[in-house]
């Protein structure tokens, strides 16, 4: 039977309920281990879509500095989208420099060589000087590329253990009728903190800290005298690590600005009220005041879900004590200026609120690699921070 | 800077320097004032906003008129200030991660609108 106010530890009963070890946080031998078992087998969300490389020649760089790794995403001339290590055959200078752009091909600024918008070695300058040059054997080195639901992720394993579509698991299911292409890139956001990712990502797996940390910037949200804590009413945790938590905010009296929001288009701190199954992909018909889920692909991305918006985030490790997070946040492309106002008010309150998650974490990390606690303690609320630290150690066993 | 803005709001002319077209740099704008200008901006742009944005649907979004931008970064602008009169009391978000750790990136219809 469920306790009523510890009703997650029931549910899960072999996540456990005692104190948990802070050395994952902290070890940076732990960290190493991390980078192997998990960072190098893991599907990499790329927090980008389809739809931003809509035509042949259209690339995205980006560094994942965890793996050393400078990864090309290119659409090819043959409408393909590939993904390739940003490193030139010829003797391994970075490829290219530029974070975006769209091109017939890729010239190394070393001595010359020239790749086609498919990675196929093209040209090779002072050609007849060489010996035995195998052109067709010196493409661009490829990384595996999947989509799920028009997100692009890549994986680095020589033979991915698993498939994309296997390590979303039950998002299959929960989350992939949201309607995803109905929206676009309204902004992206990149904060760096001095942080291990999972110190930083804690404080974004629970509601409790709500009360606390946001106490100013949702304060109109706090004023339920019988849920002063928004204490989570679903929490979903899978068997890879992948977790659902879903966030409600009572209803509340509107400031002047979030009247004016409101009254031009869809809100961050609206909430899902309207009819039931408004928002496919969603728990808005399991939660009262339903206003978003957070839906992360273990080890730490996230694609969170609410009324007419999603945002799609992720917790880049950089070292064990260094952390990217970022941010991309996607609403209806407006078509009135209205919309676009109403939009920017939602885009400020997400970007200040985050500000305000990410306080803690330096401080936090500081405290414990000083060793003076050698746990934490973790409420029926922060299941999903156990569940993590849980899931990262069977890992790196 | 000192063109008159469009009819019928040419009385906000005095704050054409908020009207700033990237989100960027409207941060970083809010985040360098000082409380009473931004508490002036918010009180004066406030009964505004709705205002403007009916003025600024007479045109489909890709169709704005140059000089009518200039009412729309004000309207996003307004945003900016709300958070700082309505939560924070304060031009910066207290005990929060510097703005200095921050980088932004303009979304579709930025990029749109500044085309």
């Amino acid at each position: 039977m469920n306790n009523s106010t510890r009703p997650f530890a029931d549910i899960y009963p072999e996540i456990g309920t005692g104190p948990v070890s802070t050395a994952p946080a902290v070890d940076p031998a732990f960290f190493e281990r991390e980078r192997e078992k998990i960072f190098r087998k893991m599907w990499v969300n790329m927090i980008l879509r389809e739809e931003d490389l809509p035509n042949p020649g259209d690339y995205f760089v980006r560094d994942i500095e965890v793996l050393d790794a400078s990864v090309i995403v290119v659409r090819g001339d043959d409408g393909k989208l590939r993904a390739l290590h940003n490193v030139c055959t010829h003797r391994g200078n970075r490829l290219v420099r530029d974070e975006s752009g769209s091109c017939n091909g890729f010239q190394c600024d070393f001595h010359g060589w020239v790749f086609n918008n498919q990675g196929e070695l093209a040209f090779v300058t002072d050609e007849q000087r060489f010996h035995h040059l195998d052109k067709p054997s010196l493409g661009l080195a490829k990384v595996h590329l999947d989509t799920w639901r028009g997100f692009i992720f890549v994986n680095f394993e020589e033979t991915p253990s698993q498939s994309l579509e296997a390590s979303m698991a039950d998002f299959n299911q929960d989350l992939k009728p949201f309607p995803f292409e109905n929206m676009v890139l309204a902004g992206r956001y990149r904060y760096e903190t001095n942080a291990n990712w999972k110190t930083t990502m804690n404080a974004f797996q629970e509601s409790y800290h709500a009360a606390f940390v946001h106490k100013r910037s949702v304060r109109q949200c706090l004023e339920d005298d019988g849920d002063p804590y928004l204490a989570s009413q679903r929490i979903k945790l899978q068997p890879n690590g992948n977790q659902s938590i879903s966030v409600h905010l009572p209803p509340h009296d509107l400031t002047p600005t979030e009247m004016i929001a409101y009254g031009m288009g869809a809100t961050f701190t609206q909430g899902g009220d309207g009819n039931v199954n408004s928002f496919p992909g969603t728990a808005q018909a399991q939660i009262e005041n339903w206003a978003f889920d957070l839906n992360i692909m273990f080890p730490f991305s996230r694609i969170n879900v609410g009324a007419g918006w999603y945002y799609v985030d992720a917790f880049w490790p950089v070292a064990h004590d260094r952390t990217v997070y970022e941010l991309a946040f996607y609403f209806p492309m407006p078509t009135s200026a209205g919309a676009m106002i109403s939009q920017e008010y939602s885009k400020i309150v997400l970007r200040d609120l985050s500000r305000e998650d990410l306080f803690t974490n330096e401080v936090t990390h500081n405290a414990l690699r000083s060793g003076a606690i050698k746990s934490i303690q973790l409420s029926d609320q922060e299941i999903a921070v156990r569940h993590q630290y849980e899931k990262v150690t069977e890992f790196c066993r | 800077m000192n063109n008159p803005l469009p009819e019928p709001f040419a009385h906000l002319t005095p704050y054409r320097s908020w009207a700033l077209s990237t989100e960027d740099a409207r941060m970083r704008r809010r985040i360098s004032a000082s409380m009473s200008e931004i508490t002036d901006y918010y009180q004066t742009l406030l009964p505004e906003i709705d205002p403007i944005a009916k003025h600024l649907d007479k045109w489909p979004l890709a169709e704005l008129p140059a000089e009518q931008k200039p009412l729309l970064y004000l309207a996003m602008m307004f945003m900016e200030t709300a958070m700082c009169v309505e939560f924070f009391f304060d031009p910066d978000v207290p005990e929060a991660l510097g703005a200095e750790h921050i980088e932004l990136y303009a979304g579709r219809s930025e990029q749109l609108v500044n085309s």
